[in-house]
């Protein structure tokens, strides 16, 4: 227990330094603006910062700062359109504008607003609590990892994104398998052979990470936007009406709140399972719940549970998430593995070891990302006019803004031509890999991966001389070997067994 | 763009791998696995995905409104004239320039994109090199600024 109090004055020390609340304050105030554009979420904003953030030379914990709170500005950004407009900013928001936009249209739009900013900021409560719970238990688990161990974790981590993705395993393993081979290019760290790179001196350091994120997420998202041409929004908000929820609303909501922000830190904490994921389940949850005991329930129809239900557990999740990824250096999720690819710029891979050697930089994250939802809370009523604003920002000046922000952090990291050729070269490849149904997040998590899979892998062989029995030798592996098979094999199984009994049904 | 496209394409994808990885060899060797080991082994694997969406695959990918691949494949070209002359004729330039193309197949007026591009490159350069410590190239702009 003190060691968690000590641990915890580390990080918020680190957290409130007047440099960090600063960068943790524009960061929320961008992130909400990326948010709030749509086709814009997290991911696009992390990606586009990362860059930007390496080249002023910040710090490594400011840098992670910086991305958090944009990570959690965009979430919130999202929640915006989803009120005022029923456009969901982002994936995670789509269950906001259920019961969010029929508020709004019965004049309720600023309630509603300060309602899901308490049911985000309490969501972040309970996941940043988590968080210190668990994570360090975890860590001191994963301390005793060997290389197998490792490789089998990460067959894990993408057996979990893949099998999520619903009826496409497929594409997600060619997904994560591209984003492997993408990561092979370059000088290979145990022998010093060059592979894949063509003799060409840019490519002898790998494809740098950061082109290959911003190819896939600012770039080939420009693409998209072209196939239909976008106007600009206009929103009026209704300033009629209270600004705030009142306590009574409060106390309605309280149990769903609490309710959804823990199912959605255990949501969040799965790899795979991401703020989407997390905000579905709560919102179907709640309904259930509330209209067995109360028949006066109208979800769907501005239900103020339905609203507080997604929010939180979105939230909740989206800081849980950070969980995998710092305690055992496996990202469980798009944005995160972004963020892992960060750290590695400056050198640092996340893992258990980080925990004992770079505490500041752990538990300042952790500190910075409640703090970042406190700023958040505090932004979101009096700036709503602000934001929405920016949605009437016109597509013929956002694209090509988005576009030069994204070269420019490409740019930084080089200062070279070879790195903008390949980001326009890889976006039009992304792009047509996006037609073709191939999902993003496990590529990502591959490019991030592939180098310390391979290295696990090699060393766990060597260990045995090549014998492969070493791989399920360990009761850690072998479980996590049985728990990948069974998320992989399963829901296929469902829903072929589902679709057998629908054509029985359909043929008697 | 249908899966027996993208599975041959991943089949292709992987036959280049694997015509360029197996002259991957270390000249000296420590370990039982060499450095050729894995990516041979991706290969194969996204050689088995290729198969199966060629003969398994079903999905068929929602066709783009007319004239929108057209654009699209402008924006590509745009892309990649801004990457090669972002350095040679400096950030200003070449964004304003970018600002204009890219803005018009968005729709914008050529009298406000051109406004918008001059005044938004000039505020990114003073915000970014000048603020922000993030060095942009100046180009042919180099000797008057």
């Amino acid at each position: 227990m003190n060691d968690i109090v000590a641990h915890l004055g580390i990080g918020f020390a680190v957290a409130s330094s007047w440099t960090n609340l600063l960068v943790a304050a524009l960061g929320s105030f961008f992130g909400t603006l990326v948010g709030v554009l749509p086709g814009l979420g997290p991911i696009n904003g992390v990606a586009m910062l990362i860059p930007i953030a390496f080249a002023m030379n910040l710090p490594p914990e400011t840098a992670l700062i910086l991305l958090a709170a944009v990570y959690v500005g965009a979430e919130y950004g999202g929640r915006i359109t989803s009120i005022l407009i029923n456009v969901p900013g982002e994936a995670s928001a789509i269950m906001t504008t259920l019961d969010g936009y029929p508020l709004a249209r019965q004049g309720l739009a600023n309630v509603a607003l300060s309602l899901s900013a308490w049911s985000a900021f309490f969501g972040s409560l309970v996941s940043v609590c988590g968080i210190i719970v668990l994570a360090p238990l975890l860590a001191r688990w994963a301390l005793a990892f060997g290389p197998a161990e490792y490789f089998v974790l990460m067959v894990f981590a993408f057996c979990c994104l893949t099998s999520l993705l619903g009826n496409r395993p497929v594409k997600g393993v060619l997904a994560a398998m591209i984003g492997l081979a993408i990561a092979t290019v370059g000088v290979d760290a145990n022998s010093g052979v060059y592979r894949y790179t063509f003799d060409s001196v840019h490519l002898f350091d790998g494809i740098q990470f950061v082109v290959v994120v911003i190819a896939l997420f600012a770039v080939s998202e420009l693409l998209e936007m072209l196939e239909k041409v976008m106007g600009g929004h206009s929103v009026e908000v209704q300033s009629s009406g209270r600004k705030l929820f009142n306590l009574k609303e409060l106390a309605y909501t309280w149990w769903s709140v609490v309710r959804s922000a823990f199912l959605g830190f255990g949501v969040g904490v799965l790899p795979g399972a991401g703020a989407s994921v997390a905000a579905a389940v709560a919102y179907s949850n709640e309904k259930r719940i509330c209209e067995n005991k109360d028949p006066d329930a109208k979800f769907g129809r501005g239900d103020m549970r339905g609203l507080v239900a997604p929010e939180a557990a979105a939230t909740s999740s989206a800081i849980g998430s950070f969980v995998p990824m710092l305690t055992l250096g496996v990202p469980g999720s798009g944005t995160t593995a972004v963020m892992m690819g960060a750290l590695t710029l400056y050198n640092i891979t996340p893992g258990p070891v980080l925990f004992e050697t770079k505490p500041e930089l752990v538990w300042g994250l952790i500190a910075s990302l409640f703090i970042a939802n406190v700023m958040l809370f505090i932004m979101n009523v009096p700036m709503v006019r602000l934001f929405s604003k920016v949605l009437s920002v016109p597509g013929w000046l956002m694209v090509p803004g988005i576009l030069c922000v994204s070269y420019i952090g490409v740019y930084a990291i080089n200062a070279g031509t070879f790195d903008l050729i390949m980001v326009a070269a890889v976006g039009g490849l992304g792009y047509l890999m996006r037609k073709g149904g191939i999902p993003m997040a496990p590529l990502v998590l591959g490019v991030v991966l592939g180098d310390m899979m391979e290295q696990n892998l090699r060393r766990a062989l060597s260990m045995t001389d090549g014998a492969v029995h070493i791989l399920f030798n360990s009761n850690i592996s072998k479980s996590l070997w049985a728990v990948s098979l069974f998320i992989v094999v399963v829901p296929p199984l469902m829903r072929y067994l589902k679709l057998k009994k629908l054509a029985k049904a359909r043929g008697v | 763009m249908n899966d027996r496209i993208l599975g041959t394409a991943a089949l292709i994808f992987a036959a280049l791998m694997v015509w360029f990885g197996v002259g991957i060899q270390a000249p000296f060797s420590y370990e039982p696995v060499g450095p050729r080991a894995f990516p041979l082994l991706l290969a194969g694997i996204i050689a088995l995905c290729g198969l199966w969406l060629v003969f398994k695959g079903l999905d068929k990918a929602e066709p783009n409104p007319p004239q929108a691949n057209g654009r699209i494949a402008l924006m590509v070209v745009y892309c990649f004239l801004y990457a090669f002359f972002f350095q040679k004729l400096g950030f200003i330039v070449a964004t304003t320039a970018m600002t204009i193309l890219v803005g018009r197949l968005f729709g914008g007026a050529w009298a406000k994109v051109a406004i918008g591009g001059a005044v938004m490159s000039v505020l990114f350069f003073v915000l970014f090199d000048r603020v922000l410590d993030v060095v942009l190239p100046l180009g042919i702009l180099e000797n008057i600024l």
